[in-house]
């Protein structure tokens, strides 16, 4: 076990008959940005607040740094945190806001302390609000004050609990730049709950997808798109997510009404059942037949961003799901040809992607 | 938007239709009866002696301000009690809140916070009976069991002059404690989670925790609540008569129990209805002041 970053080991947290957190194990390496990424309900706000001692672990142990920190009252580990709904101190301005949690580090003389402050308000880009007060701001820049507040102790760990969920779209945008600014800047740990997968996928270093209190996958965000480690993954990220068809064996290989030739079977299959994934933009959309293609029915049509098409396709009895921007005058009722190509597909077992 | 004037005039009719309901309960119970009472205070007028009302100018007034032994005694009497019940039951209030607040997961808080809140509910008339036989001084629990303890000759709490006033304002804050408790609760219970979290990570003291988060999102209710009792308790009047009726002497005789036996026993109406528009006036008085503190310290927020 490493001796710097945070290490939860065998953590489990019950709320009555309810488990939150079940057994988890994961390390966060040190200076490295993690994002807890998954549905509601998940856990991954409890594993947030058993990090930050909001919450005791029913079982399992914390450490950070090596210092196994499980029943040390948050004041005591040494972290900072940005809340969902953005803590003011309200009766004080934004450079008291920020100074407070400075005072309690007696190793720092007053000059060094307006220092850091000065340091967090030009990071945060607020210096010239330095003096006005809470009622002045908007909720943006309330969390931009919040998220201050938290790194100016540069602490190891700053813990973000889904920080853009009350901050509308703009203001959450200069947000993300903040946070990738600061991180960049701080070298500190950081952890970072959402539910938004846009949001994880720019931020992350390494993004931890969770469901019912486990971790599915903990990798880095382009590996957790292209390479996810289950069929639940796959239908999380993205947006439309994943489509899945149903495979056989065949002595070919794994063969489907919707592949005009089977796919060679990896060496580690098993016996369970077999399903193909592959995302919506990847399928490969034409106009006429090509070699390898199939046919066809669009069900329905809208229009996605950026003149990319979003398409609900019947093929062989399946439904499959197509993103593209190859066909632009595709309508509802049209019988268009698609291709899967091989390389793309991936093999799920059971649920489970078989590499 | 194609006829602004017509709509505007429909806009006027409904919202006149819609007060209007109000606004007639209002006038008919309220404004009417007010200044009825202002205007009787002009006049001497019993209701004993069967004269018709005498109008008599300021007499009613002048009467009530050199009145030895009269409103100024009273007064000074029901200020000290006000100052004394309002303080004692906060104090008392805010110490039993932050303890309830602080036991959320002990068991059995809920039928303590029950237990807590039943002297609020009850009767005041019930209560100031019970609580004379409680002081009673041949059969009371109260003397019984200090005679447990030791002590020796029973004391009349409610007939000696020395414990009258004390023994009743004792009574009133047991009532009215539970009343504070719960705004204290109220107050707390508006205080974000959040804060308080973000408090303990950011390693606030207790003080600073109390000062920057409690005091600022409590102190409305907090505020709404010591107004509530100051007012109510100016106006203390069914927890005295079944207790002492104003008695050792005039020891406990606050203003509203001196109205009340000058209007209801002696019909004194010109003189009482005058007495009641100086109380009136106090109320107003006292009530302004706390709106300007609680707007003072919004005020100075803004600014």
């Amino acid at each position: 076990m490493s001796d710097t970053g945070i290490v939860i080991d065998g953590v489990t947290k019950r709320f009555g008959s309810f488990t939150a957190v079940d057994n988890l194990n994961i390390t966060f390496a040190d200076g490295e940005t993690a994002c807890l990424l998954g549905p509601s309900g998940c856990g991954k706000t409890t594993l947030m607040r058993m990090i930050a001692g909001l919450e005791t672990p029913t079982e399992g142990r914390i450490i950070i740094d090596g210092r196994d920190v499980t029943d040390l009252r948050p004041r005591r580990r040494n972290i900072g945190m940005v809340f969902q709904y953005p803590v003011m101190y309200q009766t004080l301005s934004v450079r008291e806001n920020i100074a407070l949690p400075l005072k309690r580090d007696r190793n720092l003389s007053a000059s060094d302390r307006t220092k850091r402050v000065d340091e967090v308000l030009e990071v945060i880009d607020l210096v010239d609000r330095a003096d006005t007060y809470i009622d002045e701001l908007d909720a943006g820049s309330r969390q931009k004050v919040a998220v201050g507040r938290s790194v100016a102790r540069q602490t190891k760990v700053v813990l973000f609990d889904e920080p853009t969920t009350n901050v509308e779209v703009n203001a959450k945008l200069t947000l993300i730049r903040t946070f990738k600014e600061i991180s960049r800047r701080l070298k500190q740990t950081a952890i970072y709950v959402t539910h938004d997968q846009t949001e994880a996928m720019t931020l992350a270093d390494r993004i931890a997808l969770m469901k019912d209190g486990s971790i599915i996958q903990y990798d880095g965000p382009t590996a957790l798109y292209q390479k996810p480690a289950s069929e639940f993954g796959g239908w999380f990220l993205g947006n439309p997510g994943m489509n899945f068809i149903p495979a056989e064996r065949t002595a070919a290989g794994l063969a489907s009404p919707l592949l005009s030739s089977p796919l060679a079977a990896p060496d580690a299959l098993g016996s369970g059942t077999v399903r193909l994934g592959i995302r919506p933009e990847q399928l490969d959309a034409r106009a006429e037949p090509f070699e390898g293609s199939v046919e066809a029915k669009v069900e329905d049509c809208i229009v996605g961003i950026a003149g990319q098409l979003l398409a609900r396709l019947s093929v062989a009895g399946e439904t499959v799901k197509l993103k593209t921007g190859a066909l632009p005058s595709m309508r509802a009722q049209d019988t268009i040809h698609i291709g899967f190509p091989a390389d793309e597909l991936l093999v799920f077992e059971d649920g489970v992607r078989v590499p | 938007m194609a006829q602004p004037s017509s709509l505007l005039n429909d806009r006027r009719t409904l919202v006149f239709v819609l007060l209007a309901p109000v606004l007639a309960f209002f006038i008919v119970f309220n404004t009417i009866p007010t200044l009825w009472l202002l205007g009787l205070s002009f006049y001497n007028y019993s209701l004993t002696s069967g004269m018709p009302p005498e109008f008599v100018g300021f007499t009613n007034f002048v009467n009530i301000f050199f009145n030895r032994n009269g409103i100024w005694s009273d007064l000074s009497r029901t200020f000290i009690f006000v100052a004394c019940a309002v303080s004692l039951q906060t104090l008392l209030g805010l110490m039993l809140g932050f303890l309830f607040w602080g036991s959320r997961n002990m068991p059995g808080r809920r039928i303590a916070l029950t237990l807590l809140f039943t002297p609020m509910v009850l009767t005041p008339v019930a209560t100031g009976t019970f609580w004379r036989f409680i002081y009673d001084p041949t059969f009371g629990a109260l003397n019984a069991l200090m005679g447990l303890f030791g002590a020796t000759e029973p004391i009349n709490f409610l007939g000696d002059p020395t414990f009258a006033y004390w023994a009743v304002l004792a009574v009133d804050c047991w009532m009215w404690t539970p009343f504070m408790t719960l705004m204290t609760l109220a107050a707390l219970g508006s205080v974000p989670k959040a804060e308080l979290e973000a408090a303990e990570v950011d390693r606030l003291t207790w003080f600073e925790q109390l000062r920057l988060i409690v005091w600022h999102h409590g102190k409305f209710i907090l505020m709404l609540g010591m107004l509530l009792r100051t007012i109510d308790s100016f106006k203390t009047l069914d927890l005295i008569i079944p207790m002492t009726n104003g008695g050792p002497g005039q020891q406990t005789r606050l203003v509203a129990v001196e109205l009340n036996k000058q209007a209801f026993q002696s019909f004194n109406m010109g003189w009482s209805s005058a007495y009641a528009v100086l109380l009136l006036l106090i109320s107003i008085a006292m009530t302004s002041v706390f709106i300007h503190v609680l707007n003072l310290r919004r005020r100075r927020e803004r600014s």
